[in-house]
């Protein structure tokens, strides 16, 4: 039962880059030891996916059901966008973000413990599910580390020396994650096609998922149209991060929770 | 809000419309709608069937072409070619859609909510009259794009028609759409369906014939619940264990091992025997030893069924060692169709593996939760959407916009403009 390895390992990978980020920090004054800071990573998201990779045969489903499990494709990919970006944009704080965003949701899961129950209902029986799942988890991803770059892009303008950069930052992941968000979306609704028979059926999470991709969209032609006023668009950016919230944890609070097919099951 | 940061002054409605105008008439359209709320009298839902909806999609595309071709000298094409109309529509339609992701859309006793229709926000007047200025805009910028085609636009197309596509189609289709269920026994053809929408019955030019109803069942899994309560006690209910043969689990002090168990079971006497049964149920002899004390004691226990009642055993003055009712793996309904010419048509529909035949698309539903495994209903739904091709293109079009999109978002780099 590997759920019950869980705090081995997370303790091991978490350890590592706790460790890893010490060095990062180091490194801004002596740049040699960032090349221990990224070792550190590495091996650390290494025993991730060999967790995953355990786990998954061990419970003959995808663990892609609950919100724990969702939690721990969350720690899993955005080590890799952070390794990605940094070999694109050489940004170093970003790449601290998403190892320490990794960490605190694997610290999450390590304080909730997890079901590790291996039955799946017959209707995520499916081919659509681990695309549906595994495309939107990675666009989740994306999108955090674009409001990081939110944040990032406040102070600096609080402090008066926001850079136009960082925006440009922001557009390259929101492209990337709005894309992953639309592809979650029609996969969701062709799945649905299949399965309930009909393609959209305004269930609540449907809602959000829909005021998500909404809330991008209008990030996307602000930016588009007004490549200037970057405090707002800062701002749409973080309302729309908000809203992405709502739609992957909040949703199960509001008063149309009970309507939905989608809540994550907690047995 | 202008472009370089200059600001120029100007009067409310001047050309160009700015934002202030665009959602201006965006709210008049959400106010216009719901006064027709509160003062239509109406309650059923307005939907057109074909013809007359496949007549007013052919019409508004030409209305459109008309309009950027001939029109786009006048104030309001002008206006809905630009962003602020577009931001803003998709604004207040993003504002509408989060009214129905809070409010539960089903009948309400609040008045203001009845009123003003916010239970059913997708077929009020205020959603429909936004929506369709936001598809009205989404006409007007593919038709623009589509008739100054340029390939570095070509996402742009793609993405836009799209979605222009799938929603016109998605919303006037529904005037269309069929969707039945039908209950059938095993041993006994059905053709009398149900249309659960419009509550009447529906005759079908075909039958179905359940020669047999299969659900698959996991087995059932063990608690330890909490004599007063009643409720699980360990794990915050999670973490529930299967049963099997063989295995040993551990709850708190107890080692609880599966001694046996049989997923089919009635109680003869002391123990239990596997049977074939109506209504027999899932039973395990589990032995209990009690680590402080090294005390031992072994049971049967049973989920039960509809039939029979459920076993468990209390171990301690807390707690009692129960077995869950089992969760279903899979359920599936061999069928025949029979036609009126007498042919005879077999397949096996399962969920999530629809079946097609002659324009609907054959889905297994439910059957009887009561009876569980022993259910010789099956609950059939019959989905017939002949809009479906339109918004599959649609669909498509958005997914190949979507890796476009992927693509050129990954350009953006630090130094490109």
């Amino acid at each position: 039962m590997t759920w019950i390895d869980f705090p081995l390992y997370s303790s091991i990978i978490v350890i590592l880059w706790i460790i890893g980020l010490v060095f990062l920090v180091v490194s801004y004054k002596k740049q040699a030891v960032f090349k221990i800071a990224n070792a550190l990573f590495v091996v650390g998201w290494a025993v991730m996916i060999v967790f995953v990779v355990k786990l998954w045969l061990e419970l003959d489903r995808p663990p892609m059901r609950t919100l724990g499990e969702t939690r721990l494709w969350y720690a899993t990919f955005l080590p890799l966008i952070g390794f990605v970006t940094y070999a694109r944009w050489k940004y170093k704080w970003f790449l601290a973000y998403s190892i320490a965003m990794a960490s605190m949701f694997l610290a999450i899961n390590y304080l909730n413990p997890e079901t590790y129950s291996k039955t799946l209902m017959p209707a995520l029986q499916s081919p659509w599910f681990i695309p549906h799942v595994l495309v939107y988890l990675f666009s989740y991803a994306v999108l955090a580390a674009s409001s990081i770059v939110a944040i990032k892009g406040w102070y600096d303008n609080y402090n008066g020396n926001f850079k136009i950069e960082t925006l440009k930052l922001a557009d390259n992941l929101v492209y990337i994650g709005f894309a992953f968000l639309t592809l979650g979306l029609l996969f969701g609704a062709l799945w649905a096609k299949e399965a309930w028979g009909h393609y959209w059926t305004w269930d609540p999470k449907e809602v959000w998922a829909f005021l998500t991709w909404m809330g991008y969209l209008i990030y996307i032609h602000y930016r588009y149209f007004h490549s200037q006023n970057s405090k707002q668009a800062l701002t749409i950016l973080a309302l729309a991060f908000v809203v992405l919230l709502v739609c992957w944890f909040g949703v199960n609070y509001l008063p149309v929770a009970n309507t939905s097919v989608h809540t994550y099951t907690q047995y | 809000m202008s472009e370089n940061n200059i600001k120029i002054q100007r009067n409310l409605w001047e050309n160009p419309w700015g934002y202030v105008e665009s959602f201006f008439i965006g709210i008049g359209l959400i106010i216009t709608g719901l006064f027709l709320e509160v003062f239509s009298t109406s309650t059923s839902v307005f939907t057109i069937a074909y013809p007359y909806n496949v007549i007013f999609l052919g019409g508004y595309i030409i209305l459109l072409f008309v309009l950027y071709k001939w029109f786009t000298n006048s104030q309001i094409i002008r206006w809905l070619t630009k962003v602020p109309a577009s931001i803003s529509s998709i604004v207040l339609v993003t504002v509408l859609v989060m009214i129905m992701g809070i409010i539960p859309q089903i009948p309400s006793e609040n008045r203001i909510i009845n009123n003003l229709g916010l239970n059913h926000i997708t077929s009020n007047w205020a959603f429909l009259l936004i929506l369709f200025q936001f598809v009205t805009c989404l006409g007007l910028i593919s038709i623009k794009r589509l008739l100054q085609f340029k390939w570095s636009n070509f996402g742009f197309i793609l993405n836009h028609t799209g979605l222009f596509l799938a929603l016109t189609a998605g919303v006037l289709g529904t005037g269309d759409l069929q969707r039945l269920s039908l209950n059938v026994y095993e041993g006994k053809p059905s053709w009398i369906a149900t249309d659960s929408y419009k509550n009447e019955k529906v005759e079908l030019p075909f039958a179905f014939y359940l020669k047999d109803f299969l659900i698959e069942e996991y087995n059932p899994k063990l608690a330890l619940v909490d004599n007063k309560t009643g409720s699980i006690a360990h794990n915050d209910g999670k973490n529930l264990y299967l049963v099997e043969k063989g295995e040993t689990y551990y709850f708190h002090n107890f080692e609880v091992k599966i001694e046996d168990f049989l997923p089919n079971a009635i109680r003869f006497g002391m123990r239990y025997e596997a049977v074939n049964e109506v209504g027999s149920s899932p039973a395990a002899k589990i032995s209990v030893k009690n680590v402080e004390n090294d005390s031992i004691q072994s049971a049967w226990i049973s989920s039960g069924s509809f039939r029979y009642p459920y076993e468990s055993l209390k171990i301690s003055e807390d707690y009692s060692v129960v077995m869950t009712i089992p969760e279903v793996k899979k359920f599936s309904s061999d069928i025949d169709i029979l036609t009126r010419e007498g042919d005879r048509i077999s397949t096996v529909l399962e969920v999530n593996k629809p079946f097609k035949y002659k324009g609907w698309k054959i889905y297994q539903l439910s059957y009887d939760d009561k009876m569980g495994k022993w259910s010789n209903l099956s609950v059939l739904e019959l989905v017939k959407d002949p809009w479906l091709p339109l918004i599959y293109i649609g669909i498509f079009m958005m997914i190949a916009g979507a890796i476009y999109m992927f693509w050129m978002g990954n350009k953006i780099t630090k130094n490109k403009e």
